[in-house]
């Protein structure tokens, strides 16, 4: 089922937190907002569930105008951040409440209880109170809780921003797989690149209440529409030079790299991914000169730091790589791997 | 080779979160100390209980077969001899205490929980042009002679009229913390002063020595406390608790009655036996309110002290038996102000 945004604004007092914000979310899609945090997106979230009043514009739910709707009666699901256990109810307990609420037969609830419950590993645990769980078991029956009645689009807030790294990473692939098998819309907070590159089908980058782009994941990677998404996504992130462009090449003060652009303007940034550089010898043609300042063996690559005129340039290089701290190289871009963007504006020159 | 050295010392303490051994003494000795200023009284009253009125006179008599034969008179006297004159007075206590009690449970946990919940925004204009209004009706039926009917009917027309001429003038707005200070300030005035104006509403209602109003005052008075106490349970509840529940598609009083309460048990258990007791052991406005159908016991063992001088053998063992009650309840009901029951809601 659809859910869609039509310029939800809110405001706080004279505080804008959300600046018109229209999206629309297809059926079975997997949609991230991402953002730092203070964004506006747990807002927007929270607009969706009808937690927070919308100031101005429309929300409907497949098709219907739900914008002041109780949030009871918009028939989503929620999980939290804080997975919002009742802790005074058993885990079967906690699964069947939005069943019992909606009043079906003992039987049903039970089977339907006992079903979701085996999906998510959870049937020997349905006698235990919360308390007396994990964090990865008390996620995975906030989970079962939400889609035990199928509601018409599943909302997560950062649900896995308390597990550790481990089991964060465990379950992901657990809500991905859920996703898959149940087909909800879906629509998840967070802040974590990673996640929103994983999970979503597409992904809405926020920053201070407005959206900045929205995409799949693959192109908000590849092609980013300002400097804020190409710095926030990516990690390590995205390098940034300032210099100009003249004669279809980017200068800087250590030297001058080719690029695609033929404009001819001053204020310019340059944006190179880790990934997209190469560490060369000083003296190789378009290159930016500059020294090394740190190399970090991370595995199964290294990270190099090369100073250039002021700027701190993070290269991914071959594990192999060797080099002296203080020597002098050249920083090489992959050929069609520069991003250019207005230094002012930030917006992204083509 | 090294064998620790171990230096004991009287003020340092063996193990970390240990006390040492003469702070230890110290505080032990303290406790002790005050345990018998707590418990002798309860001792004396009950070994009186025992004693002849022979025995009561001085010089004090500690122990009961040594000091004096215990005898069982004023027991006998009590049960047997006033039989239904103790009887009744102890089931007007056992009516009114824990109605009373109820009431004021129920009504002050509602309205803490929609004090910790929505927000109230009077403007302070409206709430003066009440308060003006009420005061107007109050002077025009005792002074003027107006009937009080047609009085409130004026006032509340007047009142919705002014509000709407001069409503949108009122700035200035009350919170939710003015409330709460509101209802708590109804426990700064001493009871005596309420005392009398309740008696002449109860005597004007034809409701003097009856239960339904020992009930109804008891939970007006003890309203602020539950509403005071439970305040503060309830706004410890995560609200992630309760948007969840909204979002699983409770209705508000659904959330209250299913989530909120229970989680607020311990809140309410023990709010619920403070007021019981205060209920239990009230004196003066059953004094006024109460004089023999619904006589409550406090009043009966206060009769004691009567034109014979105290009885103080009758009066101790009314005292056992008004406090056994109690007791029994408090313990019993210990076991459920556990605390932690919120663990295991929000946190990882």
């Amino acid at each position: 089922m659809t859910v869609e945004l039509d310029r939800i604004s809110k405001a706080f007092g004279p505080l804008t937190v959300l600046h018109e914000l229209s999206l629309s979310v297809t059926p079975g899609e997997f949609m991230v907002l991402l953002g730092p945090s203070g964004c506006g997106k747990t807002t927007a979230l929270r607009m969706i569930a009808g937690l927070e009043s919308v100031t101005s514009g429309s929300i409907s739910i497949d098709g219907r105008d739900v914008t002041d709707v109780a949030p009871k009666n918009r028939d989503i699901a929620m999980v939290f951040q804080s997975y919002a256990l009742y802790p005074h109810m058993s885990v079967a307990e906690n699964i069947a409440y939005p069943l019992k609420i909606r009043k079906l037969p003992r039987a049903e609830i039970d089977k339907q209880v006992r079903d979701v419950a085996a999906q998510v590993q959870l049937d020997a645990l349905l006698g235990r109170f919360p308390r007396q769980l994990s964090g990865g078991q008390r996620q995975r029956v906030a989970l079962a809780r939400a889609s035990v009645r199928r509601p018409a689009a599943f909302l997560m807030d950062e649900p896995l921003s308390n597990l550790d790294a481990k089991l964060r990473g465990h379950m992901r692939a657990e809500l991905k797989h859920m996703h898959h098998q149940l087909g909800i819309a879906t629509i998840y907070v967070t802040h974590d690149q990673i996640e929103a590159m994983t999970l979503g089908h597409r992904v809405a980058v926020l920053n201070q209440g407005r959206l900045q782009q929205i995409d799949t994941p693959h192109r908000i990677y590849d092609d980013p529409a300002n400097i804020f998404v190409a710095g926030f996504v990516g990690s390590p992130p995205m390098n940034f030079v300032p210099g100009g462009l003249a004669e279809g090449r980017f200068k800087a003060a250590g030297g001058s790299l080719p690029v695609a652009s033929r404009e001819s303007r001053e204020n310019v940034l340059l944006g190179l991914r880790p990934e997209d550089c190469r560490v060369a010898a000083a003296s190789a043609p378009d290159c930016l000169a500059g020294t090394i300042y740190s190399i970090e063996l991370i595995g199964d690559h290294v990270l190099v730091t090369c100073q250039l005129a002021g700027t701190a340039i993070v290269i991914k290089a071959e594990k192999t790589f060797s080099g002296e701290i203080g020597a002098a190289v050249g920083v090489q871009a992959a050929p069609g791997r520069c991003y250019l963007f207005d230094q002012q504006s930030g917006t992204r020159l083509r | 080779m090294s064998k620790a050295v171990r230096r004991t010392s009287l003020f340092e303490p063996r193990r970390y979160g240990e006390l040492a051994p003469a702070s230890k003494i110290a505080v032990y000795g303290l406790l002790a100390l005050w345990s018998t200023v707590v418990l002798f009284p309860l001792y004396w009253v009950a070994i009186t209980s025992f004693k002849l009125p022979i025995d009561v006179a001085y010089p004090p008599k500690y122990l009961p077969f040594i000091d004096y034969q215990p005898s069982l008179h004023a027991w006998r006297y009590i049960f047997v001899d006033l039989g239904n004159d103790t009887f009744r007075p102890y089931m007007n206590s056992v009516i009114v205490a824990p109605l009373s009690t109820l009431l004021a449970l129920i009504i002050g946990s509602m309205a803490a929980y929609a004090l910790s919940r929505i927000q109230y925004r009077p403007s302070l204009g409206s709430v003066v042009t009440f308060i003006l209004l009420l005061a107007g009706v109050v002077l025009a039926v005792a002074l003027a002679g107006i009937d009080w009917r047609i009085a409130t009917l004026v006032a509340f027309v007047l009142f919705f009229f002014l509000l709407r001429a001069l409503g949108s003038r009122f700035r200035r707005r009350l919170g939710n913390g003015d409330i709460l200070f509101w209802i708590i300030s109804q426990r700064i005035l001493p009871p005596v002063v309420a005392a009398i104006p309740v008696y002449v509403m109860f005597q004007k209602l034809h409701m003097l020595d009856t239960h339904a109003a020992l009930i109804a005052t008891y939970a007006t008075v003890n309203l602020p406390i539950v509403v005071w106490l439970m305040y503060d349970f309830f706004v410890a509840v995560p609200k992630d608790l309760e948007e969840s529940a909204q979002l699983d598609g409770a209705s508000r009083f659904r959330i209250f009655i299913g989530i909120v309460l229970p989680l607020a048990k311990p809140g309410l258990i023990a709010t619920g036996l403070l007021v019981l007791i205060l209920a239990w052991n009230e004196y003066l406005l059953a004094l006024f309110l109460s004089t023999a159908k619904a006589q409550t016991i406090p009043l009966l063992v206060a009769a004691q002290n009567a034109t014979r001088g105290p009885q103080w053998w009758y009066m101790s063992v009314l005292i056992i038996i008004m406090i056994a009650p109690v007791l029994v309840i408090t313990i019993t009901l210990q076991k459920y102000i556990a605390k932690g029951l919120l663990l295991g809601a929000v946190k990882g």
